[in-house]
């Protein structure tokens, strides 16, 4: 029930748009800042309106290589975008596998199994990362998307989700299946991903953002530029060293580095709520 | 279009319950066969290891003559139709319908002939784009039926497949079932707990009871001539009323003192079984029962008393004539013809005349009363 009363829906439009106004307001700043020479930008004010630059800042990001780096950002955005599908795709494909072989086949050792990928809840990249680097490193995979991509790979969570939803299917419907002549493909691929769909989409987004926003490992393994994230350049641009930091290269990074992320969401949230709405089960 | 042999079938679960003991049964093609039994007989388990959906632990089970027990369903040639339909909830009606053709190769055009043949038989032509969750119970229950008849299976099996509808849609789909059935001439295995059902549907009516086969017949042969006393509960509605008998000096002594001379028969009868239905009102000082109206239960066309014999604690269910005006605690004096007595002896087993050329039987009543 929704409580009308005009006095409050003035109150909560205000705490609405006020809310609205703290969270676009950095990413106003960004936006403007990189529209304004880099002289500009060191004069003390900080501008919250448009400079002269234009989209000539983005243009020249996503063309010459920026500073240091030696890579443009198009490189840097490709490369984010390389680990975090790789990431997302490849969590979702083993998890689907992992949770379809514990629900739905008998074997020995079935519950081990299942505990085994339970508790590796525990041991996020983080808290592995010196045995980790060593097998990568070992693997000669250092500076390579399979180096990126690999050790981020499993994920426990999603296994756990998978599950959780393949539990909810009706058993009957395994054996309308099987009476079908649907063999263990083919139930996968026609009946159980089909109604996973929703799960599908919104372990996509979550996991997406998971692998666009790695930090520390893609840190650790890159030493070539050209594999370096978007997220871990932000970094390095923003540490300037003895130069001056060229805040409207940065703040022009940054804004083109929200943009996938942002894409992601806005095309799976159709999905998902639509999948919410008008559930199949 | 399928002969159905199960012999000495037995299941038991890896949990170490012995769900089916020795099942035998032969099944004729075209043919009809309704099992009924009480919860946890092994009805369904026996269905799922016809479909191949359990393993057979002992026995062998032959389609047309030919060893399955190691077939998967689909290679069975089979059909199921579950109690909650099992649709598949992403499909359309059409998808459904058409999903066992598609697996097995049928080509797009052949199997939307089909599909479209098929919904016009069942009616569901205005239905096939629409999703299970779009259909009232009715239709999904159609629609499962369809699912199963576009195959042209050998075997229909069916799994208790009304008990989720509404009366007057049940008798509507029993009878468009018994229709479909006939006139496809498909061999099909009917699971259900519903009496009406049972008689009505089967050719032939198997009763289970804890894992075994308890008697196999046609509807009336189980009704009229129960081989045992459980087969004989459990077919009518109401129950059979069963009364103890006990050896007295002038013959076979009934609770309340009627006393009847039982000759001809093999064995040593120990209880008597009549139905609510064949108890009549007699005049007659020779009547079987005396009884007092415990409680009534009009139904319109009949009325059922709920009694109890004269001065013991024995209970006897009547049918009497619905026009017939009872009063609760009134008393009844009933008789039932001669061979509408069923006789059992102390391990259930259903006693027979020893010859019925004699004319008229050798059971008598000798007095209603001591
Ligand atoms: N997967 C299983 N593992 C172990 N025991 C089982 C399993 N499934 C059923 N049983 C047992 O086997 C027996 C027969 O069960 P079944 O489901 O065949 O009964 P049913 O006759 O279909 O009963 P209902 O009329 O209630 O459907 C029951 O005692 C049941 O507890
Ligand atoms: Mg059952």
């Amino acid at each position: 029930m929704r409580y009308r009363r005009p006095g409050l829906d003035l109150l909560s439009h205000a705490l609405l748009l006020l809310s609205i106004a703290m969270f676009l307001f950095p990413v106003w700043m960004a936006l403007t800042a990189a529209t304004h020479t880099r002289a500009e930008l060191y004069t003390g004010i900080a501008p919250l309106w448009f400079g002269g630059e234009g989209i000539d800042n983005f243009i020249a990001v996503l063309r010459d290589p920026v500073g240091r780096l030696g890579v443009s950002v198009s490189q840097l955005l490709f490369n984010s975008l390389v680990m975090a599908l790789g990431i997302a795709v490849g969590k979702i494909v083993i998890a689907i596998l992992a949770a379809y072989a514990v629900v739905f086949f008998r074997f020995r050792g079935r519950m081990l199994c299942f505990w085994a990928i339970f508790v590796t809840l525990m041991l996020p990249v983080e808290v592995r990362i010196m045995p980790t680097y060593q097998v990568v490193s070992d693997l000669g995979l250092l500076n390579s998307y399979a180096g990126l991509i690999l050790p981020l790979i499993a994920s426990a969570t999603a296994t756990f989700l998978f599950r959780q939803f393949y539990l909810t299917v009706p058993p009957e419907l395994l054996e309308a299946a099987r009476v079908d002549g649907a063999g263990p493909w083919k139930f996968l691929c026609d009946i159980l991903l089909p109604l996973s769909k929703t799960n599908v989409a919104a372990l996509f987004v979550i996991m997406f953002l998971y692998g666009w926003n790695q930090y520390l490992w893609p840190l650790m393994i890159t030493t070539d530029t050209a594999y370096t994230t978007a997220v871990v350049s932000l970094k390095q641009m923003a540490t300037g060293g003895d130069n001056l930091v060229p805040w409207q290269t940065v703040m022009a990074t940054a804004l083109l580095a929200l943009l996938p992320p942002v894409a992601v969401i806005v095309t799976m949230q159709r999905y998902f709520v639509k999948g919410l709405v008008d559930s199949e089960k | 279009m399928a002969t159905l042999t199960l012999d000495a079938l037995n299941k038991r679960y890896p949990n170490g319950n012995a769900a089916l003991l020795g099942i035998d049964l032969s099944v004729e093609d075209g043919e009809m066969i309704v099992i009924v039994g009480p919860s946890g007989c092994g009805k369904s388990t026996l269905l799922r290891c016809l479909a191949g959906l359990e393993t057979i632990s002992e026995g062998e089970l032959k389609i047309d003559g030919e060893r399955v027990n190691e077939r998967e369903p689909a290679e069975r040639d089979i059909a199921m139709v579950f109690q909650n339909y099992a649709l598949y909830p992403h499909m359309s009606v059409a998808e459904n319908m058409a999903y066992a053709l598609k697996n097995r190769g049928v080509p797009k055009p052949a199997r939307e002939a089909k599909v479209r043949e098929t919904a016009r038989v069942l009616g569901l032509e205005a239905l096939l784009d629409r999703r299970p969750r779009q259909l009232s119970g009715g239709q999904r229950q159609r629609v499962a039926m369809g699912r199963a008849i576009v195959r042209e299976p050998k075997v229909f099996l069916f799994d208790e497949p009304l008990s989720n509808l509404d009366a007057a849609l049940r008798v509507q789909m029993r009878l468009e079932i018994r229709r479909l059935q006939k006139r496809l001439g498909t061999t099909a295995i009917y699971v259900t707990h519903d009496q009406v059902e049972a008689m009505t549907l089967a050719d032939r009516l198997v009763v289970m009871n804890a894992g075994r086969v308890e008697q196999i017949g046609t509807p009336m042969t189980l009704y009229q001539r129960p081989a045992t006393r459980f087969v004989a509960g459990f077919i009518g509605s109401p129950a059979m009323n069963f009364l103890p008998l006990e050896q007295g000096a002038a013959g076979w002594r009934l609770p309340g003192g009627a006393c009847l001379e039982l000759e001809g028969f093999e064995g040593r009868p120990s209880s008597l079984g009549v139905r609510p239905e064949h108890l009549r009102e007699s005049d007659a000082e020779t009547a079987l029962f005396d009884v007092r109206v415990e409680l009534i239960e009009p139904l319109g066309a009949d009325t059922l008393a709920y009694c109890r014999l004269d001065g013991t604690a024995t209970p006897l269910v009547v049918r009497l004539d619905g026009a017939r005006q009872l009063d609760e605690g009134e008393r009844l004096r009933l008789d039932a013809g001669i061979d509408r007595l069923h006789l059992f002896d102390a391990e259930g087993r259903r006693l027979e005349r020893r010859s019925l050329d004699h004319g008229r039987a050798p059971l008598l009543p000798l007095s209603a009363s001591l």
